[in-house]
């Protein structure tokens, strides 16, 4: 059988007829229920239309949980509101990130559909940003009802909040969308009178007109040098005051010096004039900033939508009963209602009930850890099975996750600085580059032709501007920025991808960065002859149906066949019981099921009175980290893991891997210390992890790599994100880094060589002012067409 | 030839105006997405299914 594509998300439809529906006199199959509920809402709101022309299919739609629609109200709570939005007279403006756009079709399909609403007054869909911007009245309209009616669309759209540098950034992107079009457009104009002066010079021409020309040029040109050339004045100005002289320098000097002196020949009707080089100059050194500029902006677009605020609530038991609450406000000696599935609000104590938690966004450990009455838990864990009562002992910003956020903003200022090397060979360049001109002016003024010496320096400063050398670097960035990006490696930060040639060592966490964070099955023991491992596992799956433990789902993959079971009962943090073919049946743990424990099994089965199995349980690692770690030594790194677990399954996988150093049972402080450590020694550092834990880790180093499965918070810490599940692209990301430098170097290299080569040329007087404005442009293109070729790779 | 003494001063006129729109649309935020815009021609106004709905949209600017 052919599988139909599903109308909607184009996946292959499995479900054979199961899922169809009439739309404009048409039958449409769809894979699954979440599909076809949102193509007939789009029919039904005569949105049809982004069926026609949308370009990409959509993603297949998921419902959102039941938990989850209930906890979008809280959104409604005024303070909760008035924190993600802004008030405008009568109206709510706010922001949302809506995840699950594929094409601009998307945008338009989501502005209809909210524009229909009465209580909207505007709604801007961004298809780039994928971000909305709606007005709307919170008075009629709660918020959660605007969330709901994005998501029968089959979107995902959560409110969101811009940081400040964001709108520095967008600010800035603006500058220098404006800068842009007065120097191109400019450029255009004067280089057309330019070219008038061109043939004038060959044919002859009125001086009236030629002086005309010149004036009108001067006065094109001067937006140019004032508005548009001022970001390399304000940046040459700064470093030289710093001395610390940058690329900026001589380039505001060139520009300067050459208006200057045309606008003395056009006053004085003496020489030559080179407003269009001056223009053109700075259109194309505009250009590369640009470039370079809005690549590292987009990449912080994508990532701050990553960050998603989620109002956090707690439920407070009082004497009228349970109370919703505001995480901020919970104070010590309150008690708190913690139902399974939910993240802990709070650092406190078991008051009451049994469950199992997981901590291994904290602390790395794997195994989830059963919590019963007067053991310490902590905010930001997530709560498996039980309802557990809790006695506040801090507050959140005093809790184990606030120390933790404040280390890694402790850490963000020791972060060891990135020296971009292309500024310390400018500063090199730029001095000897100043000596020279003034010692040719005094040259040629004292010695050789004081009415030249002017004209002389002017060809030097022109020819030796190190336009190509200062397009180098940002082209060759942004065109590996694109590059990378487009294989599923999001860069944040630019200058870590010039550090990457230099990394030598790399650290690893273990839980969800080598390892896959969940567990599987990795060996069956049998206590009895008879029974067939399949058939135990299917046994075992189907009453781990029943248990919401994150063990339970170890067992899904060997789900074969239901099976009959009757009067099923879960105990908590113990296993299962279930009655089948009139047999008792037990799955837990080894007291549950009253057989003395085996060698790290976690989960036993027991039929009627008999032992039947002991299943081993692991954290396996990911497939593609052997292959990875294999190249990786091959190419001289050293390797490390620092995770903080502690039990041996690190010393297992360290072995299994032949890593180099390993440090088990790491607090965030202590990973902080060993990367510190090494640092001191000269090593550079790379380290890649995913969670909380390793923020901080993530400031101290180098580099910082965050998995694509990683805690929002890692996200936003780390220099690159990577967006796909798959650590092997570190491999790549790292051979990106060695062909960026390889190009960057290129470009240098042919900068520089041909200022050697043209400086003693101009010195000498050879180079007229015209030939080192081509020289100059030449050398430029070929310096950008050299970093085109990243992109093609 | 002296022509040209009227026409430069005419042309950059219209530099400056075309400048003067460019800056205007920055302002707005005309370069904020250019992927939707660009679609926004391919889909119709109406609808037929969204014959039903037509009076929102076309009284909306009056709400406020």
């Amino acid at each position: 059988m052919t599988a139909v594509p599903c109308f909607h998300c184009h996946e292959p439809v499995l479900t054979g007829s199961r899922f169809t529906a009439v739309l404009a006199e048409q039958t449409q199959h769809f894979c699954c229920a979440g599909c076809q509920a949102v193509a007939e809402t789009i029919f039904e709101n005569g949105l049809s239309d982004y069926y026609q022309f949308r370009t990409e299919s959509a993603v297949k739609v998921s419902a959102m949980p039941e938990h989850l629609l209930a906890e979008l109200a809280s959104y409604d709570h005024p303070d909760v509101l008035a924190d993600i939005s802004r008030q405008h007279e009568q109206l709510t403006e706010i922001e949302l990130s809506i995840s699950g756009m594929s094409c601009a079709a998307c945008a338009w399909l989501i502005e209809k559909k909210l524009k229909q609403q009465p209580h909207i007054s505007s709604a801007n869909i961004n298809a780039s940003t994928q971000r909305a911007l709606i007005r709307f009245d919170s008075q009629t309209l709660p918020l959660s009802h605007i969330l709901k009616l994005i998501n029968t669309l089959g979107y995902q759209a959560s409110p969101f909040v811009a940081d400040n540098e964001e709108h520095v950034f967008k600010q800035e992107l603006n500058r220098y969308l404006k800068r842009l079009a007065v120097s191109g457009i400019l450029t255009m104009q004067v280089m057309m009178l330019a070219f008038a002066l061109y043939f004038g010079e060959y044919t002859g021409i009125d001086t009236s007109h030629e002086g005309y020309l010149r004036w009108i040029s001067m006065l094109l040109t001067i937006p140019v040098v004032v508005y548009a050339a001022k970001p390399f004045v304000i940046s040459a100005w700064r470093s030289t005051k710093a001395r610390q002289m940058n690329m900026d320098v001589p380039v505001t000097l060139a520009l300067y010096y050459t208006f200057f002196a045309s606008s003395y020949a056009t006053v004085f009707q003496t020489g030559e004039v080179y407003f269009e080089s001056v223009c053109m100059f700075t259109f194309l050194l505009q250009l590369g900033k640009f470039f370079e500029f809005r690549a590292r902006a987009q990449a912080r677009e994508a990532t701050s939508n990553l960050l998603k605020i989620m109002p956090v609530t707690a439920t407070l038991v009082t004497e009228q009963g349970p109370q919703s609450t505001s995480a901020r406000r919970l104070q010590a000696g309150d008690l708190i209602l913690v139902k399974a599935g939910e993240t802990l609000a709070a650092d406190g104590v078991v008051h009451e009930g049994t469950s199992s938690v997981d901590e291994s966004m904290l602390t790395g450990e794997y195994r989830p850890i059963t919590k019963t009455l007067g053991d310490t838990v902590l905010a930001g864990s997530v709560n498996h099975d039980g309802l557990l009562t809790i006695n506040v002992t801090a507050p959140l910003a005093h809790s184990r996750l606030g120390q933790i956020i404040q280390l890694q903003q402790q850490t963000l200022s020791q972060k060891p600085k990135l020296v971009e090397k292309t500024d310390k060979l400018a500063k090199y360049f730029v001095e000897r580059l100043l000596v020279i001109a003034v010692l040719t002016f005094l040259l040629w003024y004292f010695w050789w032709n004081p009415d030249r010496a002017f004209w002389v320096t002017l060809s030097v400063l022109v020819a030796t501007c190190p336009c190509a050398l200062s397009l180098a670097t940002p082209t060759a960035i942004t065109c590996a920025l694109a590059r990378l990006n487009r294989r599923g490696i999001l860069i944040k930060n630019a200058q870590a991808l010039e550090t990457l040639p230099d990394i030598s060592h790399i650290i690893f966490d273990k839980t969800g960065t080598l390892t896959e964070g969940k567990f599987s099955v990795s060996r069956v023991i049998p206590l009895h002859e008879t029974q067939d491992d399949a058939a135990m596992l299917n046994l075992i799956a189907n009453l781990e149906r029943y248990s919401e433990h994150p063990i339970a789902r170890a067992f899904l993959p060997y789900f074969t066949q239901a099976l009959a079971l009757d009067s099923i009962q879960v105990k908590i943090g113990a296993g299962i019981s279930a009655y089948w073919q009139g047999q008792h049946i037990r799955v837990g743990s080894a007291a549950f099921c009253e057989i003395t424990p085996v060698s790290e099994a976690m989960v036993y089965l027991r039929i009627g009175e008999q032992p039947m199995a002991a299943i081993q349980l692991e954290d396996k690692l990911r497939p593609e980290v052997p292959l990875l770690i294999k190249t990786l030594q091959q190419q001289g790194y050293q390797l490390g893991m620092l995770t903080g677990d502690h039990s041996s399954q690190a010393e297992y996988v360290s072995n299994q891997l032949h890593l180099n150093f390993m440090v088990k049972g790491c607090s965030p402080e202590q990973k902080v210390a060993e990367i510190q450590s090494f640092i001191a020694k000269g090593a550079k550092v790379l380290m890649l992890g995913d969670g909380i834990n390793d923020s901080p880790g993530f400031n101290a180093s180098h580099v910082s790599v965050a998995v694509h499965s990683g805690t929002d918070l890692s996200k936003n810490q780390a220099d690159v994100v990577l967006l796909q599940p798959d650590i092997g692209l570190v491999a790549q990301l790292l051979q990106g880094g060695n062909t960026t430098a390889r190009v960057i170097k290129q470009n240098l290299g042919w900068s520089v060589g041909y200022n050697l080569i043209i400086i003693p040329l101009a010195v000498a007087g050879f180079v007229s002012p015209y030939i080192a404005v081509i020289g100059m442009s030449f050398s430029s293109l070929l310096v950008v067409s050299n970093s085109l070729r990243l992109l093609k790779k | 030839m002296s022509i040209i003494y009227v026409l430069i001063p005419i042309a950059i006129l219209f530099v400056a105006i075309g400048l003067c729109i460019f800056f205007w649309a920055v302002r707005t935020k005309q370069f904020d997405d250019l992927e939707k815009e660009g679609f926004s021609i391919l889909f119709d106004e109406d609808n037929k299914p969204a014959a039903k709905h037509p009076v929102k949209e076309s009284t909306k600017p009056n709400d406020h």
